[in-house]
């Protein structure tokens, strides 16, 4: 990882300090953390990398995490299985995604 | 199941770190404060995902509005103070003077200074908008949440801005802050004053600015492209309107017209001061380079969407008012080109006339001006001085007399002259087809019009068909012995390919009957093949009926061998072996096919007696004629002389009394008149006189075959009294004992008789006479044809069908069918009808 405006991987930390180390490319499925990582802008987010998403508890942002790994390994398909999401989480999970862009 | 779903109870989303502090103002000074941080480049130091949540929060306060409006006059501020005063600055007092019309001519001394200035203007300028552009893009990113979660939804315009543009608030008529902050820039920055009392704005001044340096490249400089294409993409990423339509962006808008009436101008005084030099290749030259120099600026300096509207000006200012006077300047025009094959020269202008005309009118005409130039010219050089130019007659019909006086002229330059016509022609031919496939890219028009012009002077010669025939006569008698069949091949396609030209078929058909029935007779064909192949080309060319006489004469010629040989078959079985027989090889000839009256010379209407033919011969023909005759009755066989061959055996007694033998290949007649020798004693002669009683030889035959045989110096079997070119009628002749050859086999041509030479003025007259009553038989059936079909017509819709019809074969002439109307009105085969003027009916 030698510059982290380009590597390949990117580090996600919620608010009670999880850090999740996701591609990329799977990040950016949000339009949030997209932005946020775009280099031509130069936040500190872009240059280090790391991104702190402090709306977002550890729980919630892994089901994140797993959302984005699963849409980057099922997209351009048809007929994928559904996503398993707890229910106690899905009003979470629905204001994450607002908040993401996603 | 109740109390499964009651056991996966929904947990309330929890508030995470909500400070109690957090009110809007607090909120919008975090991050205003961060903003100015962003417009300063120091983002860095940001965390987006602060910026991101503090406006998330004020949205989620329901005050999205109001995060808008001030975000709104935070960037209008910071426009009006900073990047305005930035821009402004920047402009030199010489980039405003420039601004004035009269102080143009004393910046033109400057105007390294002004390029100077003018390029850190737009340097400035470039930076400031890419500054605008980078920040808003990330400004816009932070305020992503607003834009987004606005109630407004999603808007629809321009797609291609850096973000999804949507609308913040409820009603869709504000713009997303993306367009909000172009259209200040657009008002703050370039719509800004120079200076604080001036009406000239930081935008005018940056078009004068951009239309020097583009003035400054097409004077030969070399200027700062990139900076030059950024500032015009700055000037699209702008707009008149809040919709952003394509057609309002400010290029469009101010710039574009501006450059193009500047290069309207420009080319206006290139053109004209390119016409004054006068010199079309030079005007070619540089048109075209400018062609490309402007398409290329387009492309790498303004806006490729420019391309065809700087085109359309070049096309109309360069182009279209000067082409024509180039076309036509003296001595470097097009007319120069052609003459020194210029082909490059030619390529450009019809590329740049081709971009202005779809036809091509110009080029075109000056090019079929220049082919009917050189056309006439050998016209005129092919027609023997003492002849009026052809070039005045234009009647194809050919009942306008010739007024020059008829001059006997040696044959053989004249025949020359014919065939050098047809060489002269085809030369010139070749050179316009290759003119026209390397620079004018085969261009339809123009062939069709090239085309049109060889038609145009071939015909204005009365003579081309008879030479187009001589042509054929030659290179079918002599010009292909040697050659490859595809030389061949080519040869007679070249010949074809004027008989296209020519309007007159049936008068060529004509003259190449007649040179035809010489060749065939006297067999001078070089090759049958070649004939034949010729005649299957001309079918292809003009069509069955043309060639069916010609192809009729060939079938004689083969039935006329069998013939032969049937009846040397039948005198070896009947005849008396004792006989000293004569070999005859005949050609019964079917008299309509041929050219009976080419052969036969009724000269002055005067009745011809058959010639008297010495008794072995006509013993011979009588036996023939029954032998002919038993086998078709009915038919009438006349006997040419005048085509026949034959060939003798003479024995010359020399002085010292041995004698030599001589194989002579002669014609008929002088077979006729070498036999009446036989009979006379040595030392005794003939005169011309007896000559011709004795033997009934037409005079003007007779005289080109005693000249043959007294005259010729190699060929002189006979010897005349006095010895003198001519042969008058006091003439005498006796046998030449002292005949010298190197062979034992002689051939004695007849002196060149008419049929393989350009006619004499008489000739010429009889065959246009013969020519206009075949035409009249020929235009009264096609009148007739068509009125017993259509029974009733008007006099043009007859004169026009009956010129369609005939058009293949000749061009009737107008007064001619008038006249053939009438006579067969006067036949009663057509009538005018009471009722209706001008049309006739048919009479059954």
């Amino acid at each position: 990882m030698a510059d982290p405006t380009t590597s390949e991987f990117v580090t996600l930390v919620s608010c009670d300090g999880f850090e999740f180390i996701i591609p990329r490319s799977a990040a950016c499925i949000s339009g949030t953390i997209r932005r946020m990582l775009d280099p031509a802008s130069k936040f500190s987010e872009a240059l280090s990398g790391r991104c702190v998403l402090e709306n977002l508890t550890g729980i919630v942002l892994e089901k994140v995490c797993e959302y984005f790994m699963y849409n980057e390994k099922h997209k351009d398909q048809a007929n994928v299985p559904d996503m398993e999401i707890p229910a106690e989480l899905c009003l979470e999970l629905l204001m994450a995604a607002d908040y993401l862009d996603t | 199941m109740a109390a499964m779903r009651a056991r996966h109870k929904i947990r309330a989303p929890r508030r995470v770190a909500t400070a109690p502090t957090e009110d809007f103002d607090t909120l919008w000074g975090v991050l205003s404060s961060s903003l100015i941080e962003i417009h300063t480049k120091n983002a860095s130091t940001l965390s987006f995902e602060e910026l991101y949540r503090n406006a998330y929060r004020m949205v989620l306060m329901m005050r999205g509005d109001d995060l808008y409006e001030r975000v709104k006059s935070l960037e209008e501020n910071w426009l009006r103070d900073h990047v305005r005063k930035q821009v402004t600055e920047s402009i030199l007092p010489i980039l405003v003077r420039a601004q004035n019309p009269q102080s143009i001519t004393d910046v033109q001394d400057q105007s390294n200074e002004r390029r100077a200035a003018g390029e850190r203007f737009l340097a400035v300028l470039k930076e400031a908008w890419s500054d605008h552009l980078l920040c808003m893009g990330m400004i816009t990113d932070v305020m992503m949440y607003m834009v987004r979660n606005s109630r407004g939804g999603v808007a629809s315009n321009a797609s291609n801005s850096l973000l999804q543009d949507r609308i913040i608030s409820a009603d869709r008529t504000k713009p997303s802050i993306l367009v909000v902050s172009m259209i200040l820039f657009r008002n703050h920055v370039l719509r800004a004053p120079v200076r604080p009392d001036s009406d000239i704005t930081v935008a005018h001044v940056f078009e004068s600015t951009v239309l020097f340096m583009i003035q400054l490249e097409r004077a030969g400089h070399i200027i700062d492209r990139p900076l030059i294409r950024n500032c015009m993409y700055m000037l699209e990423g702008l707009y008149e309107t809040v919709a952003e339509e394509e057609s309002s962006n400010l290029y469009l808008t101010t710039f574009e017209p501006a450059f193009l009436s500047t290069s309207r101008d420009f080319y206006k005084e290139e053109g004209a001061r390119l016409l004054e030099v006068g010199d079309a290749a030079t005007f070619c030259r540089i048109a075209s380079q400018r062609i490309a120099e402007e398409s290329e600026r387009c492309r790498c300096t303004l806006v490729t969407a420019t391309e065809p509207k700087i085109g359309e000006v070049l096309n109309n200012e360069l182009i279209r008012k000067n082409i024509e006077e180039v076309v036509r300047l003296e001595g470097t025009g097009v007319r120069h080109m052609l003459d020194q094959n210029q082909l490059d020269g030619l390529r450009i202008v019809y590329t740049l006339n081709a971009r202005v005309d779809e036809k091509k009118s110009a080029l075109t005409g000056e090019v079929s001006k220049r082919i009917v130039e050189l056309g006439s010219e050998i016209n005129v050089s092919s027609i023997a001085p003492p002849q009026a130019p052809s070039a005045t007659e234009k009647d194809p019909g050919g009942d306008k007399k010739e007024k020059a006086k008829e001059k006997e002229k040696a044959v053989n330059p004249q025949t020359a002259s014919a065939i050098k016509w047809v060489d002269d022609i085809l030369a010139l031919k070749r050179q316009f087809d290759q003119i026209w496939e390397k620079c004018f890219q085969s261009d339809q028009n123009l062939h069709k019009s090239i085309e049109d012009s060889f038609e145009d002077f071939i015909n204005r010669n009365t003579r081309s068909s008879e030479y187009l025939s001589l042509f054929f006569d030659e290179n079918l008698k002599k010009g292909i012995k040697g050659k490859t069949e595809d030389e061949v091949d080519a040869l007679l396609d070249n010949g074809i390919t004027l008989l296209r030209y020519i309007k007159d078929k049936d008068l060529f058909e004509t003259y190449y009957k007649k040179h035809l029935a010489r060749r065939l007779l006297m067999k001078r064909s070089a090759s049958m093949d070649a004939e034949r192949q010729m005649i299957s080309k001309m079918k292809m060319e003009v069509g069955n009926q043309f060639t069916q006489r010609i192809e009729a004469m060939f079938k004689d010629m083969t039935v006329s061998e069998d013939l032969s040989v049937n009846y040397k078959e039948h005198i070896a079985r009947s005849a008396d072996p004792d006989q000293k027989r004569i070999d005859l090889d005949i050609h019964i000839l079917t008299s309509t096919m041929w050219p009976m009256d080419a052969m036969v010379k009724a000269r002055d209407g005067q009745v011809q007696l058959p010639c008297i033919f010495p008794r072995e011969v006509d013993n011979l023909r009588q036996s023939f004629e029954k032998f002919y005759l038993d086998k078709h009755s009915g038919r009438k066989l006349s006997w040419q002389a005048s085509m026949g061959s034959a060939d003798i055996r003479a024995t010359f007694q020399r002085s010292n009394g041995k004698t030599q033998r001589f194989e002579l290949n002669v014609s008929t007649y002088m077979m006729v008149i070498l036999l009446l020798f036989n009979d006379v004693p040595d030392g005794e002669s003939l005169t011309f006189e007896e000559i011709k009683e004795r033997t009934c030889i037409p005079e003007y035959d007779l005289v080109r075959n005693l000249q043959s045989l007294a005259v010729a110096p190699k060929t002189r079997v006979l010897k005349k009294e006095p010895m003198s070119k001519d042969v008058k009628p006091t003439d005498r002749f006796f046998f030449n004992n002292d005949f010298q050859s190197p062979f034992v086999k002689v051939r004695i041509g007849v002196v060149a008789g008419g049929a393989n030479k350009v006619e004499n003025q008489d000739q010429r007259k009889e065959t246009e006479k013969k020519m206009n009553d075949e035409r009249g038989g020929s235009i009264e059936a096609a009148i007739v044809r068509i009125m017993k079909q259509r029974k009733k017509l008007g006099h043009t819709g007859l004169m026009n069908e009956v010129l369609t019809q005939l058009s293949s074969r000749f061009v009737p002439d107008v007064n001619m069918v008038k006249k053939r109307i009438e006579s067969l009105i006067d036949r009663e085969y057509l009538e005018r009808l009471e009722d209706e003027p001008a049309t006739y009916g048919y009479i059954a």
